[in-house]
C-alpha cells in the first residue's frame, strides 16, 4: 500500500501508540484486502459498546489507547449501550452501570459523541459519494444502498482505527466496480409490510453471503424505513455491505427468485412456536421520527397492558415529543440509547419478545437467550393492547 | 527438517509447542480472558489452554470484538505466543496487531502435529517443524 511521508510517521509511531496502532489496523488490512491507498473519510461510526454484548472485552485496549490522549481525527458517533437514562438504568446493578459508564467514558475521552444509537444517519445524514466508515452492520447496507454514501462492514477496532485516522483503506465497497450488482433477486409476491422486508432480508442474506444484490418486484414507491428493515436483515443474516432496488442493467447476471412461501418460511423460522409475549419491542434498528408517529397513530387514547417500548434515539425522541407524548400516556415506553437486543433481557424476566424487527427476531434467540415472534406494527401494538393472560 | 511456507501478517519469530485445532476460532465467548482457557462448548480444544502455545486454526470467526479479547489475554500473559492461520481474517488480523502476536497465514494447518515443538518466523512468513513426524 502507498503511504504519505505523514502517514509513515504515524506508523513509525511518531505521533505515539494508539495512532501507530490505528494506521497498522488500517494498513495491514489494506494490504490483506488490495487496497492501494488510504482516502480520507466524513465520519465513523463505532460498535463495541455495550457492556451486556462485550463483556470486559475492550477495556484494557480502550484504557491504553486513552492514556496516550489521542482525539478522533472525524466526527465519530457510538452505538447503542446496555441502557437508557431513565427507565432500565434503574433495574440493573451498581456493577454493571459503573462498567458500562467506564465504557462510554472511554470513548468520550478520546472524542467520540455518545450518540448511542445505530441509525446515526438520521442525526447527520451523509451526502451521496461520501466515503465513511461504520461498525454497525445494518447501517452499512442503508447507508451504501439507500443514501449511496460509501462504507465496508468495519469491525469494532478497524472504525476506531479510522476514526483516528480520519482515513480507510480503499479496498471494498469504497471502489465502484465492486458496487455493481453481480446477481438479480426476483421478489416474486406482494411485501405487505416491514417485517416482511426484513424476513425478505433475513432469508436473501442466509442465500448469498457477500455478493451484491438488485432486487427486482419491490414497490416503486417502496419507503426508506422497508428498506432499512430489508438491509437489517441482509446484514443479519449474510455478509451484505449494499443491495440495488431501483432498475439497472443486470444483463449476463445469475438470477434467483424469491417466493411468497419463501417470505413465508423466513417469517416463520423467525418465530418461536412459543406462549404469549411479555415484551413488545418495536425500534431496530432505531425507530425513524416516522415511525415513533405510527406507533402513537396506533396508540393513541388506548392503554398499554403488558411491557412496550419503542426504542430510538435522543436525537428523533426530542423531535417526536408529541407522539412521544401520546405512546408514553397509553403506557409505553419510548427508550433512547439502548435496544431490547443489547441490554440484560433475560435479567429483566423476559421471556417472550414479540418485535417487528427481523434482525431482532433473529438475533434474540442465541445473544438473549429469549424467545422471539416476528409481526407486523399493528399486530405488534394490538398484542400489547392485550391483556396479558 | 520441514518447512511450510505461507505470509507474513504480523513479523516476529517465535518458538513454541504447537495446539492445532480443525474448527474455527470466536475469540469472544470461545476463550476465557482470564486463564486462556478454551471455553467454547463442543470444539475439539475445549479444556485446552492457548496460553504459551503456538496456535494453529483455520480461521477466526464471531463478533469483531474478538479482537479486543487478544489483546486482554496479551496485557494478563495468557496469549499465544504465535498464530498460525489457514485463512486470515479480519477479526484474528486486527487482535495479532494490537497484541502484538507473530501471525502467519496460508498454512495447511493439518500438516501441523499437535503437541510437537514449531518455529513460528513470521518474518519470512515461515513454520519449521522442529521434530521429526
Amino acid at each position: 500500500m502507498y503511504l504519505t511521508r505523514k502517514e509513515e510517521k504515524i506508523y513509525d509511531g511518531e505521533f505515539g501508540w494508539a495512532y501507530q496502532t490505528a494506521m497498522k489496523i488500517l494498513v495491514r488490512l489494506g494490504d490483506l484486502f488490495g487496497a492501494s491507498k488510504l482516502i480520507p473519510i466524513k465520519s465513523a461510526h463505532i460498535s463495541g459498546v455495550s457492556y451486556k454484548t462485550l463483556g470486559d472485552a475492550p477495556i484494557d485496549f480502550l484504557k491504553a489507547t486513552a492514556e496516550t490522549c489521542p482525539r478522533v481525527r472525524v466526527p465519530s458517533t457510538l452505538n447503542p449501550c446496555g441502557f437508557d437514562s431513565d427507565y432500565l438504568v434503574t433495574k440493573f446493578p451498581e456493577k454493571l452501570r459503573k462498567k458500562q459508564a467506564l465504557i462510554l467514558n472511554l470513548y468520550t475521552q478520546i472524542g467520540v459523541v455518545p450518540a448511542l444509537t445505530c441509525t446515526p444517519y438520521y442525526l447527520k445524514t451523509p451526502k451521496n459519494g461520501w466515503h465513511l466508515a461504520s461498525a454497525e452492520s445494518s447501517a452499512v447496507v442503508y447507508t451504501n444502498s439507500v443514501l449511496g454514501a460509501w462504507t465496508n462492514r468495519e469491525g469494532s477496532p478497524s472504525a476506531l482505527a479510522a476514526a483516528l485516522v480520519g482515513k480507510v483503506p480503499d479496498y471494498g465497497v469504497h471502489r465502484p466496480e465492486n458496487r455493481q450488482p453481480s446477481i438479480v433477486v426476483k421478489v416474486e409476491t406482494e411485501l405487505a409490510n416491514e417485517a416482511e422486508f426484513g424476513a425478505l432480508g433475513v432469508c436473501v442474506g442466509k442465500m448469498l453471503k457477500d455478493e451484491v444484490p438488485v432486487f427486482q418486484g419491490l414497490p416503486a414507491n417502496v419507503k426508506g424505513d422497508e428498506l432499512k428493515q430489508l438491509g437489517a436483515g441482509l446484514a443479519s443474516s449474510g455478509m451484505i455491505s449494499i443491495f440495488h432496488y431501483k432498475p439497472s442493467p443486470t444483463k449476463g447476471l445469475e438470477r434467483v427468485a424469491v417466493t411468497k412461501s419463501d417470505v413465508r418460511n423466513a417469517m416463520e423460522n423467525l418465530s418461536a412456536n412459543v406462549g404469549t409475549p411479555d415484551l413488545v419491542f418495536v425500534g431496530c434498528p432505531h425507530c425513524s421520527l416516522g415511525e415513533v408517529k405510527a406507533v402513537a397513530d396506533l396508540v393513541r387514547d388506548k392503554k398499554v397492558r403488558r411491557e412496550f417500548w419503542v426504542c430510538t434515539s435522543r436525537f428523533v425522541k426530542e423531535k417526536a415529543m408529541e407522539h412521544v407524548r401520546v405512546i408514553e400516556k397509553a403506557g409505553g415506553h419510548v427508550l433512547c440509547d439502548t435496544c431490547a437486543i443489547v441490554t440484560w433481557l433475560k435479567e429483566l424476566g423476559v421471556k417472550v419478545m414479540l418485535t417487528n424487527s427481523a434482525k431482532a427476531a433473529y438475533y434474540s434467540p442465541t445473544m438473549n437467550r429469549v424467545d422471539a415472534v416476528l409481526a407486523p406494527l399493528n399486530e405488534c401494538v394490538e398484542t400489547a393492547l392485550k391483556l396479558q393472560r | 527438517m520441514k518447512t511450510l511456507k505461507g505470509r507474513t501478517i504480523v513479523p516476529g519469530k517465535r518458538r513454541g509447542k504447537a495446539l492445532v485445532s480443525t474448527k474455527p476460532i470466536s475469540f469472544l465467548g470461545g476463550i476465557d480472558p482470564d486463564s486462556g482457557k478454551v471455553i467454547e462448548k463442543n470444539h475439539d480444544l475445549a479444556g485446552e489452554n492457548i496460553k504459551d502455545k503456538i496456535l494453529c486454526f483455520p480461521c477466526g470467526h464471531g463478533s469483531t470484538v474478538g479482537s479486543y479479547v487478544l489483546y486482554s489475554l496479551a496485557s494478563k500473559g495468557f496469549a499465544p505466543r504465535a498464530i498460525v492461520n489457514q485463512i486470515a481474517d479480519p477479526v484474528v488480523v486486527v487482535g495479532a496487531i494490537i497484541a502484538e502476536i507473530p501471525m502467519v497465514d496460508k498454512i495447511d494447518v493439518q500438516k501441523i502435529p499437535n503437541g510437537t515443538e514449531i518455529e513460528v518466523d513470521a518474518d519470512k512468513g515461515l513454520v519449521r517443524l522442529l521434530e521429526d513426524s
